[in-house]
């Protein structure tokens, strides 16, 4: 979940590309980090065997626009796509924002991206969260393969759930589709992040009879002061 | 779901405040504190030159939830510590609470034990006022509205798309 200091004037949020093994989520990092500038992105960390599987998570922190004089951060993450992997998918879910499910648009890996779409909507379960409050959006990812599955068709299995989220063709190897991807699920974060607090201020807002004479103080406190 | 936590002035100096205090008995020379998600609360004294303290927080976040499974497997449910030795450094993870953990890394200038020692204070004093901050923070403030996102520019760049 968002965390929000005051001290420093910063927000920074989650977002955790999920998906099947090997179906780019890697690839997309490593995209985002060849392209983001210097002053705005940190070290790509790739916790990876050998065979260039992803074993425990890759991570990559990134500043992002400054909006009413805070600085937001996004830190990206990926899990491991294994099936044996899970524990270590749950614990990369841990506080997470916003998901993108990147899938394999290859007509043989169907099947994984069921499963995996299916265990990420369990392990949000296991958390206390669900595919119908968190943000997320779905890549359609290695279209530039010849045996891909058509876009209605993979739209029509993954994303079938009441709300359609949006999705994006993607090469994830040339960039293709990566840069929307992720700037439309953080815009979505963001959104919601907003529509919360516009929320609970205005509950805030309403008058309620038990208040205390301490409610004035502790909202002191959470007003944004200036950082010494 | 939990509220977002927000780390007010006035939690932030607590914060503070309790890890130099800590670092000052224990003679180590940096201490985080982060929630298991990874995220940075607060942080106290010099890291070691070079690193990212953003990354430390990820890692010692992820390897921490390992031991926790690993522990799990053995019937414990949780290692309340953790303890990395070096060859210059060495790493401290103690657990504070569910959502947070507190990481020191200090060198031979001091011992794991008087480390070990404050840790365990320290993470119960950190404990309290993680509490407190929940308490005030029920809900989160306004930091931006929808309508500031509305005029805000795109989220990320990419370099090599001129058109945007
Ligand atoms: N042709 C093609 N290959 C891709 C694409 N995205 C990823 N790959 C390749 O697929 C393999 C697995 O990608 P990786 O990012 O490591 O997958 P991860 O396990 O999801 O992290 C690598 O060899 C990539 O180069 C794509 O869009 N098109």
């Amino acid at each position: 979940m968002a965390i929000i200091n005051y001290a420093n004037k910063e927000v920074q949020f989650k977002i955790v590309f999920y998906g099947p093994a090997l179906c780019g989520k890697t690839t997309n990092l490593a995209y985002i980090h060849s392209q983001i500038t210097e002053t705005n992105k940190g070290e790509l960390v790739s916790l990876a065997t050998a065979a260039d599987r992803t074993l425990f998570f890759d991570f990559l922190p990134l500043n992002a626009i400054v909006i009413r004089n805070f600085k937001t951060k996004f830190q990206l993450y990926t899990v491991p796509g294994q099936v044996i992997y899970n524990a270590t998918r749950q614990l990369v879910l841990r506080s997470v924002d916003a998901v993108v499910f990147v899938a394999d648009s290859q007509w043989d890996k169907m099947e994984e991206n069921i499963e995996s779409f299916r265990n990420l909507d369990e392990n949000l379960a296991r958390q206390g969260l669900s595919l119908d409050t968190i943000p997320y959006v779905i890549q359609l990812n290695k279209r530039d393969m010849p045996n891909v599955a058509p876009i209605h068709y993979l739209d029509f299995i993954l994303n079938d759930r009441a709300v359609c989220v949006p999705s994006f063709e993607a090469s994830a190897t040339t960039g293709q589709g990566v840069f929307d991807t992720l700037n439309t699920v953080s815009r979505m974060l963001l959104v919601k992040f907003a529509r919360d607090a516009e929320a609970a201020a205005y509950v805030k807002s309403q008058p309620t009879p038990a208040a205390s004479p301490m409610d004035g103080v502790a909202a002191g406190l959470r007003q944004p002061q200036a950082a010494r | 779901m939990q509220s977002t936590p927000i780390v007010t002035i006035a939690a932030a100096e607590k914060f503070l405040k309790t890890l130099e205090e800590f670092l000052n008995h224990s003679e180590a020379f940096f201490a985080l504190i982060i929630d298991r998600g990874g995220t940075i609360l607060s942080q106290s004294g010099r890291p070691p030159d070079g690193t990212d303290i953003t990354i430390l927080a990820a890692l010692a976040a992820g390897s921490f939830a390992a031991t926790r499974e690993l522990a799990t497997r053995v019937g414990e449910s949780e290692f309340n510590a953790l303890y990395q030795q070096g060859s210059h450094f060495h790493i401290l993870m103690n657990a504070v609470d569910d959502d947070t953990m507190l990481v020191t890394i200090f060198s031979t200038q001091t011992t794991v034990g008087l480390v070990r020692f404050y840790s365990a204070r320290t993470s119960e004093q950190i404990a309290i006022q993680m509490q407190e901050l929940r308490a005030d923070c029920v809900d989160a403030p306004l930091v931006f509205t929808e309508a500031d996102l509305n005029t805000a520019s795109q989220i990320f760049r990419d370099t090599t798309d001129k058109a945007v």
